[in-house]
C-alpha cells in the first residue's frame, strides 16, 4: 500500500496520510470509510468566493465574510440548520391573488410562472444557499419536466415536488428515491401512475418505462462501477448492471400504483382519483397509494432479488424490497455521488474524489447509508475541491447558474416581490434553460457529454455543460444579459406610473464610481468574479471600453455614466473567466 | 434579377471568411490533423472524395429528421393483409385504452374520444410497387403523405430499419458471442447509435463524417454540417463541426442592427474581443470562447445570405407588420386531437433549413455539400399514446409535405434527400395505453432523387404473443414483446445517402466499417438515382 502512494498526488497523499493515522486510532468505523480531513485554514476571500460559486447559487460579498468568519465547514454546518421555505405556499399564495384579481374568471389560476417565481426568488434571496443549489442540481437528476404537459398543468404539485428535494435531498438516499418513486408528477412523467399488471389473457404487458429509467438514471445506471466511478471489466468489456429480465421484472413492482384518495383502494381512485366527484386536493403531491388489486402477484426477480410470487398481492411490500435493493446496491455511491460533484465542483473528478465520496456514502462515520447530508459536505471539502484549480478542473456555469450569479452579485430585487423571471428555454433570446423544464429525463445536458470538436474533447473531458453551447444560444445568452444589465430582468410591470421590468438592481455605488472607469470595473470583478483569477488582459481590455464611453462636458452625464456600468457589467459577464467556475 | 443583385459586399464578410477558415485550421492543429506523420486515413480519403465533389457543379444536401423518444413506427406504416391485421388488433387492442388503429375504410367516429382510433378513422392505403405480396397503410392523420407516396412518387419506406453489426437472425440475438449494437433499448445511447454508430460518449457522427470527406469541396467548411435542432453528434465529424442555426436564422451576438451595444460602436468591437477569446489556458474557458467567435463569423456571413422568411416558396408574407413564422398559415398544421391550428415547430426548422438550401444554390454561402438534422420530441409513448402519437404523426407528415413543397418552389425536390431517423422502434405489444422500448422500427426517405413509392428492405412478419412468456414464436422478425430485430442496418442507409452525396467507395467504407459485414450487393438501398 505504501508503493501505491508514490503515484499519487501530494494533496491526496495527505488525505490518506490521515486516513491511516485515523484507522491507527481504531476511531469512525475503519480507516477505508473515513472521509478525507476537512480544510481546517481560514479562507481567503479569493477561496471563499470560489468555495460559494460551487455551494451555493452565486458569491455575494456577504456571504463570502460569511465563510471567512466560520470557515467552510462552519458555514456548511450553518447552512444544513437553516429551516426551508415552501415554493408550495409560494404557488398557493399567488393562485388565491391570481384568482382574487379575476374574479369570475373559471381559467385564472397559477401555473408554471409561479414555478419560475418561487424557484427564482429563492435562488435569489434565500439564506439557506446551499439546500438552493442542492435543489438545483438534485432537480438535475432526478428529473421531471413541466415540458411535459400533464406535469405543466400540476404546478401546484412541481412546488410541492421542489419542496421534497429540499427537504429529503438533504435526508438519506433512500429515502429521496422513495419519495422520488412515490411522487405521482413521477408517476405522471414516467407513466408508472395507474400501470397495471400484465393480463396473460389478453396479451396486455405492464409499462416499463419507470423500471427502466429508476435503474438507468435514478440508482444504479448501465454498467457495474468500480467505488472510484470506473466501469468493472471482464475480459476488458464493462458489465452491464441489467438486462431485458431485470427489467421485466422490476416492472412488476411498479404496478397498481396511483392517487391517493378518500375512497381508496376504490378502482375509481385507481383510474380517476376520485369517486363520485370526491378526492384528494392533495393528490397531485401526496405519495401515491397501492392498489393490491392492481398490483402484479407474480414473482419479481431483478438484479439478484427475487421477491417470491405473493397470494394476496402487496404493493408495499414489493416496493420495499425493490428501493432497498436498488439504494444498497454498491453502484449508487459512485453512480450518483459523481453526478453530484459534477453539478457543484467538476466535471471531472479524479477517481480518488470519487472513491472518496463513495467511501461516505456507502457510511457517513456513524454507520449510515446514503446520508446526503454528509455527502455534500465531503464532496464541497475535499482536497480536490478546495486545492488551487487547474486548467482543466471545474465546470462550465449552465445559463440558469449565470443568471443567478448576476442577480445575488448585485442584489438585484424584484418590485413586485414574486420574481418574475418567467420562462427563459429560448437559447435565441434567453437562457436556453428553465429550471423545471428539461426535455426530457434525460437532463438538459449528460452526465458524460464530450463536446465534439473542442479542446476538452481532446483531452478526453467530459463537459456536460456544453451540450446547451452553440452558436444560437452563445448569441442570445449575450443579448439577454446586455438586457438584463440595462433595464432589468422578467415581465413588466406598470408601479405608479413607471413599466418597467420586475426585477432591478441599485447601481448607485457603480454610478458613483463610473467616472474612473479602474475602479468602476474593480468595483464589478470583486462582485462578478470573486470565484476566478482575473487576468490583467481581461481588466484593461474592459477599462479600455468602459473609458471609450465619452461623458458630456456640458448636459446630463447620466446617461454616459449608466452606459459605462452597463459596459462593465456586460463586458465580464461575457468573459469566459464568468461563466466557468474553476 | 440574379441572387448577387441582392447582396452588397461588406467589409465585415471578408474579415469574417479570413476568420472563419483561420479557426478551421486552428481547430485542425489542435486536435492533431495537421501532423503528417501518422495522419488519420480520412485526411487521405479527403483527396479523392473532394475530387469527386468538385467535378460537381451541383448542390446536394441530406436532411435528417431526428424523432427523439423512440417511434411507435407501428403505428405508422402498417400492413393490413389479413394475417398481419388480425396480429396487429389482437395484440395492441387492450384495456384501458385500445391503441389498434381501424381497418383502412372504417369511418371516423365523430362523438368518439379525442384523438382515439375511432375518432381517427381507417389507416390510409398506400400502393408501393412491389407490395411484397401484402398490403400497406399509413396512419390515419398521414394524408398529406400519401400522393407523395403513390403519385408523385417523391416518398419511399425503409421498413424494420435499425443499428446492427452484422446481420442478425432471431437465433443469433439470444446467442452472447453473437455481436450486437451496445446498450440496446437505451433512449441516449441509441440515439448516438443512430446518429454515431456508438453509444453515448461517441463523438463523430455519420453525417458529419460525411461532412469531413466533402468539406474541401465547399469554400465555406463551417457550414457544412448544420442543426436547426441544438447540439446533435451526428453533424459531428473529425474536422468538421456542426453550425447551428435558429429557426429564425442566424442571432447577432451583442450588437443592435445598427452595430451598437448601448450606443457604442467601440463597445461592440470590445465585446466581441473579449467574448471570443480565453485568458489563461483554461480548457472549458478555450472551449466557450471557440463557441462565440464561430457564432460572430457565421452571423456575419448569414446576416445578408438568408434569403427572408416570409416570401414565397418560404412563407407567406404577412398582411401587416413583420414576419412572424407562428402565425404563417403555411407552416401551421391542424392538432387532430383539438381540432385546431397550431404552430408546428418541425415546420419551422425545415423553413430555415430550406432558406439555408437556397442560399447554397445560390452560392452565397460557398458550400456545394451539406448536411442537415432537425427534430421533433415526444415520440416516447408510453403512455396516452393514443392522442400524442397522433398529434406527432400530424405534424411530422405537415412538415415533410410543407418541405417538399419549398423545395418544389425552389427547383429543389432532386438535390434534396431527407431521411426520418429515431432512437429505437417499440413494443408491439400494449401496456394499456402506450408501447415500451423496441429496436428496428420504419422510416421514410423523401426527395426528388429518391425512387419513391416504394419499400426497400423486407417488411417484417406481423405475430401475437405466446400463451405463457412474452415472446412472439410465430415471427423470425420479432424479440420479446414484438420488438423488431432489424432487417435492414443503419450502415446501410447511411452508406446509400453518402455514395449520393459523393463519399467514394472507400470513403463509404471508412465511414461504416461495419459495412464489410454485409456483401457487396446490399451495401446500397437502391432507392437513390444516382
Amino acid at each position: 500500500m505504501f508503493l501505491r502512494l508514490l503515484d499519487v498526488p501530494r494533496r491526496h497523499i495527505l488525505a490518506l496520510i490521515a486516513a491511516l493515522s485515523l484507522a491507527a486510532c481504531g476511531g469512525g468505523g475503519g480507516g477505508d470509510s473515513s472521509p478525507p480531513p476537512p480544510p481546517t485554514a481560514q479562507p481567503t476571500r479569493a477561496e471563499a468566493g470560489r468555495f460559494l460559486a460551487q455551494a451555493s447559487m452565486g458569491p455575494t460579498s456577504a456571504e463570502i465574510d460569511r465563510v471567512v468568519a466560520l470557515g467552510y465547514g462552519g458555514w456548511i454546518d450553518a447552512q444544513l440548520a437553516l429551516p426551508a421555505t415552501s415554493h408550495r405556499v409560494h404557488w398557493d399564495a399567488r393562485d388565491a391573488a391570481i384568482r382574487a384579481a379575476t374574479p369570475g374568471s373559471t381559467t385564472a389560476a397559477a401555473g408554471q410562472e409561479q414555478i419560475f417565481e418561487s424557484f427564482w426568488k429563492q435562488a435569489v434571496t434565500g439564506e439557506d444557499q446551499l439546500r438552493q443549489r442542492m435543489v438545483w442540481a438534485l432537480s438535475q437528476i432526478f428529473v421531471i419536466s413541466m415540458a411535459d404537459d400533464t406535469v405543466g398543468n400540476n404546478t401546484r404539485a412541481v412546488a410541492a415536488w421542489l419542496d421534497m428535494l429540499g427537504d429529503k435531498g438533504l435526508g438519506t438516499y433512500r429515502e429521496l428515491l422513495e419519495s422520488v418513486s412515490r411522487h405521482p408528477m413521477m408517476g405522471v412523467y414516467l407513466s408508472h401512475l395507474r400501470n397495471q399488471k400484465a393480463n396473460p389473457l389478453t396479451g396486455r404487458v405492464p409499462d416499463e418505462n419507470y423500471a427502466r429509467e429508476v435503474m438507468q438514471l435514478f440508482s444504479i445506471g448501465l454498467v457495474e462501477l468500480n467505488e472510484d466511478g470506473s466501469p468493472r471489466l471482464s475480459n476488458g468489456n464493462p458489465i452491464d448492471t441489467y438486462g431485458s429480465d431485470d427489467i421485466s421484472g422490476i416492472a412488476r413492482v411498479f404496478t397498481g400504483w396511483s392517487w391517493a384518495c378518500p375512497d381508496w383502494p376504490d378502482n375509481n381512485c385507481f383510474s380517476q382519483g376520485s369517486v363520485a366527484g370526491v378526492s384528494d386536493p392533495n393528490r397531485t403531491f401526496k405519495p401515491m397509494q397501492g392498489y393490491a388489486q392492481y398490483h402484479s402477484t407474480e414473482e419479481k426477480r431483478f438484479l439478484g432479488t427475487t421477491i417470491a410470487a405473493q397470494t394476496l398481492s402487496d404493493p408495499e411490500a414489493s416496493l420495499r424490497v425493490a428501493l432497498d435493493a436498488l439504494a444498497n446496491h454498491p453502484n449508487v455511491g459512485p453512480f450518483i455521488g459523481r453526478q453530484l460533484i459534477q453539478r457543484l465542483v467538476t466535471s471531472n473528478p479524479s477517481p480518488a474524489y470519487v472513491r472518496d465520496i463513495s467511501r461516505v456514502w456507502a457510511n457517513n462515520g456513524r454507520g449510515t447509508r446514503g446520508d446526503l447530508k454528509a455527502v455534500v459536505r465531503a464532496i464541497l471539502l475535499h482536497p480536490e475541491a478546495r486545492s488551487p484549480a487547474t486548467d482543466t478542473s471545474g465546470k462550465v456555469r449552465e445559463p440558469v447558474l449565470r443568471l443567478a450569479a448576476l442577480l445575488r452579485a448585485f442584489d438585484y430585487r424584484s418590485d413586485t416581490g414574486w420574481w418574475r423571471v418567467g420562462n427563459t428555454d429560448n437559447p435565441s433570446t434567453a437562457l436556453g434553460q428553465s429550471a423545471m423544464r428539461s426535455p426530457s429525463v434525460f437532463n438538459f445536458y449528460r452526465p458524460g457529454y464530450v463536446a465534439p470538436g473542442t479542446l476538452s474533447a481532446a483531452r478526453g473531458l467530459a463537459a456536460p455543460e456544453l451540450q446547451l453551447a452553440h452558436e444560437t444560444s452563445a448569441a442570445g445568452l449575450v443579448n439577454y444579459l446586455r438586457d438584463a444589465v440595462a433595464v432589468g430582468v422578467g415581465a413588466n410591470n406598470t408601479l405608479a406610473g413607471v413599466t418597467r421590468r420586475d426585477i432591478q438592481a441599485d447601481f448607485s455605488a457603480e454610478l458613483g464610481l463610473a467616472t474612473d472607469p479602474g475602479a468602476l470595473v474593480d468595483r464589478v470583478f470583486a462582485r462578478l468574479l470573486p470565484h476566478t483569477p482575473v487576468p490583467a488582459e481581461l481588466r484593461s481590455d474592459v477599462v479600455a471600453a468602459v473609458g471609450s464611453i465619452t461623458l458630456p462636458t456640458s448636459g446630463s452625464t447620466a446617461t454616459a455614466l449608466r452606459n459605462r456600468v452597463n459596459t462593465a457589467l456586460l463586458l465580464t459577464l461575457v468573459s469566459a473567466e464568468f461563466q466557468v467556475q474553476r | 434579377m440574379s441572387a448577387h443583385d441582392r447582396i452588397r459586399p461588406v467589409p465585415e464578410l471578408d474579415a469574417a471568411l479570413r476568420g472563419g477558415r483561420r479557426f478551421f485550421l486552428r481547430q485542425a492543429g489542435a486536435l492533431g490533423l495537421l501532423a503528417g506523420a501518422g495522419a488519420p486515413l480520412a485526411l487521405n480519403l479527403l483527396a479523392a472524395s473532394h475530387a469527386a465533389a468538385q467535378g460537381a457543379t451541383d448542390y446536394r444536401a441530406i436532411v435528417c429528421v431526428f424523432l427523439f423518444g423512440g417511434s411507435d413506427s407501428f403505428n405508422m406504416v402498417l400492413p393490413t393483409d389479413s394475417a398481419s391485421w388480425a396480429a396487429y388488433t389482437a395484440t395492441r387492442n387492450q384495456a384501458p385504452d385500445s391503441i389498434a388503429l381501424r381497418a383502412p375504410g372504417t369511418a371516423p367516429v365523430p362523438g368518439a374520444a379525442a384523438g382515439s382510433p375511432a375518432r381517427l378513422g381507417g389507416v390510409l392505403p398506400i400502393s408501393p410497387i412491389d407490395a411484397q405480396g401484402r398490403s400497406f397503410a399509413l396512419h390515419p392523420v398521414m394524408a398529406a403523405l400519401v400522393p407523395l407516396f403513390n403519385t408523385q412518387r417523391r416518398l419511399a419506406i425503409l421498413p424494420n430499419i435499425g443499428p446492427l453489426i452484422l446481420p442478425t437472425t432471431k437465433a443469433q440475438f439470444s446467442l452472447s458471442t453473437h455481436r450486437k449494437p451496445a446498450r440496446l433499448f437505451s433512449h441516449n445511447d441509441q440515439q448516438n447509435t443512430w446518429q454515431a454508430l456508438g453509444p453515448e460518449g461517441t463523438t463523430r457522427g455519420w453525417g458529419g463524417r460525411i461532412g469531413d470527406l466533402l468539406a474541401s469541396g465547399n469554400t465555406r467548411a463551417a457550414f457544412t454540417t448544420i442543426s436547426a435542432a441544438g447540439n446533435a453528434v451526428f453533424l459531428a465529424g473529425q474536422t468538421v463541426r456542426q453550425y447551428q442555426l435558429g429557426t429564425n436564422g442566424a442571432i447577432r451576438l451583442g450588437a443592435d442592427t445598427a452595430g451598437n451595444v448601448y450606443g457604442s460602436a467601440a463597445v461592440t468591437t470590445a465585446l466581441e474581443r473579449i467574448v471570443s477569446r480565453s485568458r489563461g489556458g483554461h480548457v472549458l474557458e478555450s472551449d466557450l470562447a471557440a463557441v462565440s467567435t464561430r457564432a460572430i463569423e457565421a452571423e456575419a456571413l448569414l446576416r445578408n445570405s438568408l434569403p427572408a422568411a416570409g416570401v414565397a416558396p418560404f412563407g407567406t408574407p404577412p398582411a401587416s407588420g413583420p414576419y412572424n413564422a407562428a402565425s404563417d398559415p403555411l407552416l401551421r398544421y391542424t392538432n387532430p386531437v383539438t381540432g385546431t391550428v397550431d404552430t408546428n415547430n418541425l415546420a419551422q426548422q425545415m423553413q430555415v433549413v430550406a432558406r439555408m438550401i437556397d442560399a447554397g444554390r445560390r452560392g452565397l454561402t460557398g458550400v456545394r455539400r451539406q448536411v442537415f438534422l432537425v427534430s421533433m420530441g415526444g415520440f416516447d409513448t408510453h403512455d396516452l399514446q393514443n392522442p400524442n402519437h397522433a398529434n406527432l404523426m400530424a405534424r411530422l407528415a405537415h412538415a415533410l409535405a410543407y418541405f417538399d413543397g419549398v423545395l418544389g418552389g425552389l427547383g429543389a425536390q432532386g438535390s434534396v434527400t431527407t431521411f426520418t431517423a429515431s432512437d429505437f422502434g417499440r413494443t408491439f405489444t400494449s401496456n394499456g395505453d402506450g408501447t415500451d422500448h423496441g429496436w428496428g422500427s420504419h422510416h421514410f426517405v423523401m426527395g426528388g432523387a429518391v425512387r419513391g413509392g416504394n419499400l426497400y428492405g423486407r417488411f417484417p412478419v406481423l405475430a401475437t404473443k405466446n400463451a405463457n412468456n412474452n415472446n412472439f414464436d410465430g415471427s423470425a422478425d420479432q424479440l420479446g414483446n414484438g420488438s423488431l430485430l432489424p432487417v435492414t442496418s443503419v450502415d446501410q442507409l447511411g452508406a446509400t445517402l453518402a455514395r449520393w452525396m459523393g463519399v467514394s467507395e472507400s470513403g463509404v467504407m471508412d465511414i461504416f466499417p461495419n459495412l464489410a459485414n454485409w456483401n457487396a450487393s446490399a451495401r446500397d438501398l437502391g432507392f437513390l438515382t444516382a
